[in-house]
């Protein structure tokens, strides 16, 4: 097919719009990085550890817990015992973390497609998640550990009721404020059933769910760990309390120190990226040349 | 040869908690319309012109009345050009071209590029709608329409929310791409020298949704709006609206 216009396209005024030269972020200092900015804090972070290391002696060094580390690790020795400790808790833990968001992120999911897009169901259900999402995560802990008693279940059980709330509130918050008019077009050019699901309704709310996938991961850890703490015998959150109860100080702050970096690493190398993934569309730079420039 | 029918199309929407009295927006409109030609719906606000394309896209239901939108005997397929654009901003111009297209191949993204081409925005197509200014949005919206290769375009007033230089060039590439396709096509506006521009057919709808004129443009394509041959028949629909009001006020002081 090939039709001729006199009209004029956007090539014929040389840049293609949505491609302008140089990035915004080149103009910004480096100082004003994020980058820079995280580095600066952890450095700030670190230096009233040490202030606070130096003015109480209870409070161990940075160099005491870093070696301590190493040891849990299987790295070395600590008092004369190389226990290599860390690994295994880990594992066990974050098999329960798994199977927790498994389940939790797809109920949720679903619960949160049924409020969003049915009134019927929001009408029954909205309140009811509403009040699973205000009751604080160790509330699901203790539940959960009172329930199910000492073992894997309660742990898992926890994750599940701390991810299912976050997932459909966002994603059912989403669906909602879809604009109708996209729903009228679709009805107008009669798009089927499914293209309309995963186009329309998965698409629009996308950036909502996947803010509820973060929100779920890093609530559903802390739940995680207080429910090993005072439920089960084995798990990060065990070892943590197992160093509490010992009175090393170096190791309790070994462990939650674990605990930190790990969900930290787990939102800035995935959580992070898959949100900036999901909001590209709301990150590209808006055109402001003329309609009569290219028509 | 695609045909849309109505007869005695009414459509009363009931009260609603924030807007407690019925409104009748169709009050019983017949017409007719077949063949490739380019009818325009032309009234005030309030006179349902938006109603009345909705039912026959098929998107509402009338009150009373029937509706056949048909093409050789079998149910059209309808392209429709909205008053805003209504493109999905997480999807690339392409994409919102593909989601209306039922057929997914190279061929239906040859052809969304073809309309994009024809609509001048070929270089557009990885773009999100955002990124856009609104005349070319809504200029993805109309090739949106043609895409779906449609026996019926409808269209409700597309360019009412254009500056009128943007309007102007919109309908320069509509009034191209209408001669390429040459659709039926139902243009709902309430700008006369839009209607007189671009139709065959002018239908005068008068508040409470009744057809109160029916007017031929028997005028040589392309046309502007600074012809005098066009300038001469808008002048002749102003003087049909002019007694259309003085009729409905003279109704309004009867009750």
């Amino acid at each position: 097919m090939s039709y001729a216009t006199d009209l004029p396209t956007t090539s014929e005024f040389g840049q293609v719009p949505g491609t302008p030269q140089g990035s915004p972020a080149e103009a910004v200092h480096w100082t004003r990085k994020p980058w820079f900015v995280n580095a600066l804090a952890v450095a700030i972070l670190l230096v009233v550890w040490q202030y606070l290391h130096s003015v109480n002696g209870r409070v161990p060094s940075i160099d005491e817990v870093v070696s301590f580390l190493g040891v849990e690790l299987g790295g070395g020795s600590h008092g004369g015992v190389s226990r290599g400790e860390f690994w295994g808790p880990l594992s066990i833990s974050l098999q329960r973390y798994a199977i927790g968001l498994a389940i939790g992120i797809p109920v949720g999911g679903l619960l949160g497609l049924l409020i969003g897009g049915s009134r019927r169901f929001r009408s029954v259900l909205n309140d009811t998640v509403l009040v699973l999402l205000v009751l604080p995560s160790v509330v699901w802990a203790f539940a959960a550990s009172l329930w199910f008693g000492i073992g894997s279940t309660a742990p898992v059980v926890a994750v599940v009721l701390t991810a299912v709330p976050f997932m459909a509130v966002n994603l059912s918050s989403g669906i909602r404020g879809l604009d109708p008019g996209l729903a009228l077009m679709s009805d107008a050019f009669r798009v089927p059933r499914l293209r309309r699901a995963t186009h329309l309704l998965v698409g629009g709310a996308l950036s909502n769910a996947v803010t509820g996938v973060r929100l779920a991961f890093m609530t559903s850890w802390n739940s995680l760990l207080i429910v090993e703490w005072f439920g089960t015998a084995s798990g990060v959150g065990w070892r943590a309390k197992h160093w509490y109860d010992a009175q090393r100080f170096e190791g309790f702050v070994a462990w939650i120190l674990l605990f930190v970096v790990f969900i930290t690493l787990l939102d800035w190398l995935v959580l992070r990226r898959l949100e900036h993934r999901s909001t590209r569309w709301q990150q590209q730079p808006t055109l402001t040349f003329a309609e009569g420039e290219i028509a | 040869m695609a045909t849309i029918l109505i007869e005695n199309l009414t459509k009363v929407y009931p009260p609603t908690p924030t807007y407690p009295q019925q409104v009748q927006a169709l009050g019983g409109v017949s017409m007719s319309v077949t063949g490739n030609v380019f009818v325009a719906v032309l009234g005030p606000s309030g006179s349902g012109k938006t109603t009345l394309l909705n039912i026959v896209a098929g998107v509402e239901e009338p009150t009373a009345g029937a509706v056949r939108v048909v093409q050789d005997g079998v149910p059209a397929q309808v392209g429709y050009v909205f008053q805003e654009p209504r493109l999905l901003p997480w999807r690339s111009v392409l994409d919102n071209m593909l989601y209306v297209q039922n057929r997914k191949s190279d061929r239906s993204k040859r052809e969304a590029e073809f309309y994009l081409s024809m609509v001048g925005l070929s270089d557009v197509a990885h773009l999100y709608p955002a990124q856009l200014s609104a005349g070319m949005q809504q200029r993805v919206g109309i090739a949106r329409a043609f895409l779906v290769n449609p026996d019926v375009l409808l269209m409700d007033e597309p360019f009412s929310h254009m500056d009128a230089l943007t309007g102007r060039s919109l309908r320069d590439y509509l009034q191209r791409i209408w001669a390429h396709t040459r659709k039926t096509a139902l243009f709902v506006t309430h700008d006369v020298g839009e209607a007189v521009e671009l139709a065959d057919r002018i239908l005068m709808l008068r508040p409470g949704g009744v057809v109160f004129d029916d007017i031929p443009v028997n005028l040589p394509r392309p046309r502007r709006p600074d012809d005098a041959a066009v300038h001469a028949v808008e002048t002749e629909v102003l003087r049909r609206f002019d007694s259309m009001e003085a009729a409905v006020r003279f109704g309004d002081q009867r009750n």
